[in-house]
């Protein structure tokens, strides 16, 4: 145990040799993985964003069920037994021919100032019925809907189905376009990674060279350069969303209520702590990766000798 | 004890470096191996100590097959080899002390045993004095002595010289010669790698000449 202790501090103690003997070449690979983390991480807030807009927009889905004007009472009967029976149903309220025609008068007086008069009513009655909060609310409202569109005396049922699909299919989008995107940086952060831990053993050949001949393990040799790769990875991604968060929280003093005020009471989200860990220890994980490519393929060569 | 047996090494598709060579050093033994440039004395060494792959042949040390090693366990035979090379092989940005604490930090000793034994081996080299310098502030045969307390400081059985006195003048290529020797005299095998004639003579051991890796004589 001591001796992994001593190997490690031994490593870190070459580590920040390394470091300081390759400063430049080590800031520039930093701020490469804080530009890329930034990149990944920006999506990521456009993401959740989005999500908890359409979550919250699912949220306020109703099923509206309009009636055909010749409804007898035995059907509207089954239909209300119907509502009452199933468990995911919140409440339900009835909307009259009248009440329809009221509300829409009102509304459109409202809006150009004119009263409407056509001499009849075209509009049907309808029940309105909203569902309990749940994961899959939606798809309850789809089937509830199937089943109801097919009973004696409805016209025709509406829940926002072609939007709610058409966001649904675009966040399928956006997730693939985030792990196209992860994928793509995560791999041009381990080449930039592994060059320039390359560099950093360059520099240090001879050294290397020589704790090899005076008995050290091959780990022994590469801890500092993985420590390295970890170090960078580790900088790079804190830089970044640390630099984000400031963004973030300067941009929600400024545009919070603007945005409240458009989405209905939805907040502007930073990215969730369990994804910021794991952009962090991906981060860390690339590092770790792309050194031990270079220190594996710096020892295979010392090796083929 | 060091032994080779029928070793043949080739650079490339030209004449051997080593051609059929076998060899026998008893241990406790201070031999040295002469011959002209490109005769095959640094590639023995390298050979003895896993820097160089062999084609044919086989070579034990200390009982270790060395063509049986691979890089995951090297470091079993090199921790019992003391290495000194004509160009010192010191590590710039560290000083004589740390150069010597250096050969026991990778060995994973602990702090106190290194800080002690490093002491102990620059005070037999006769550096003390200099433990705090820098390798481009101390002379060639400074430098040269720091090197053989980096070899010996972890008191190996077998050390493996590389034409050690090639860059330093007579008087101080008989200091390290002298230091060779009490080492050997402590018990350690030397194998001595030189062409220099002086050292040949001022030393009175087993010679052992080389020419185009073949041994001419022994």
């Amino acid at each position: 145990m001591n001796s992994v202790i001593q190997a490690l501090l031994i490593g870190s103690r070459a580590t920040i040799a390394n470091v300081r003997a390759n400063v430049q070449t080590f800031l520039i690979s930093v701020m490469t993985i804080a530009i890329s983390i930034g990149i990944l991480g920006l999506f990521l807030i456009i993401f959740f964003n989005l999500n908890g807009f359409l979550a919250s927009w699912n949220q306020q889905v109703q099923l509206i069920v309009y009636l055909q004007d010749d409804i007898s009472r035995a059907q509207k009967g089954n239909l209300e037994d119907l509502f009452k029976t199933n468990s995911r149903v919140q409440s339900t309220e009835e909307v009259t021919k009248d009440q329809a025609w009221q509300e829409f008068r009102l509304s459109q007086a409202e809006k150009s100032g004119l009263e409407l008069d056509l001499g009849f009513n075209p509009l049907p009655g309808s029940y309105r019925v909203r569902f309990k909060m749940s994961d899959n609310r939606l798809l309850h409202i789809s089937k509830f809907a199937g089943k109801i569109q097919s009973e004696p005396g409805v016209e025709s049922v509406e829940y926002g189905k072609s939007w709610v699909s058409r966001f649904e299919k675009f966040m399928v989008f956006c997730r693939v376009f985030l792990m196209a995107t992860g994928a793509l940086l995560s791999f041009g952060l381990i080449l930039i990674i592994s060059n320039t831990i390359r560099l950093s053993i360059y520099s240090r050949q001879d050294e290397i060279e020589l704790m090899l001949l005076i008995g050290a393990t091959p780990q022994f040799v590469k801890i500092p350069f993985l420590l390295e790769g970890m170090l960078q990875g580790l900088s790079g991604s804190l830089l970044s969303l640390g630099l984000m968060e400031i963004i973030y929280y300067y941009l929600r003093n400024e545009f919070q209520t603007s945005i409240e005020s458009i989405a209905r009471g939805m907040g502007f989200q930073f990215i969730p702590e369990p994804f910021l860990l794991i952009l962090v220890g991906s981060s860390v994980l690339i590092g770790l990766v792309a050194s031990y490519i270079s220190t594996y393929q710096y020892m295979q060569v010392l090796n083929r000798r | 004890m060091i032994q080779l047996f029928n070793v043949i090494k080739k650079y490339g598709s030209g004449s051997p470096a080593l051609d059929d060579i076998s060899l026998r050093i008893e241990k406790g033994e201070f031999v040295f191996l002469t011959g002209p440039s490109g005769a095959g004395k640094t590639t023995i060494l390298k050979i003895l100590s896993g820097w160089e792959h062999f084609e044919e042949g086989q070579v034990l040390v200390q009982g270790i097959n060395v063509g049986k090693l691979n890089a995951g366990n090297m470091h079993t035979l090199r921790r019992s080899i003391g290495v000194i090379f004509q160009d010192y092989k010191l590590l710039a940005n560290k000083t004589a002390f740390e150069n010597v604490a250096f050969a026991q930090e990778v060995t994973n000793r602990n702090r106190k045993t290194i800080k002690f034994k490093t002491w102990e081996a620059l005070k037999n080299v006769g550096l003390t004095s200099k433990k705090d310098s820098f390798p481009p502030q101390l002379s060639g045969g400074e430098q040269q002595r720091v090197a053989i307390a980096r070899a010996m400081v972890n008191a190996p059985p077998i050390i493996l010289a590389d034409e050690p006195t090639g860059n330093l003048d007579q008087e101080i290529s008989l200091e390290i010669l002298k230091l060779l020797e009490e080492l050997n005299r402590n018990g350690a095998t030397i194998v001595f790698a030189t062409h220099s004639q002086d050292i040949l003579k001022l030393g009175n051991h087993r010679v052992v000449v080389l020419n185009r890796g073949k041994v001419i004589s022994s």
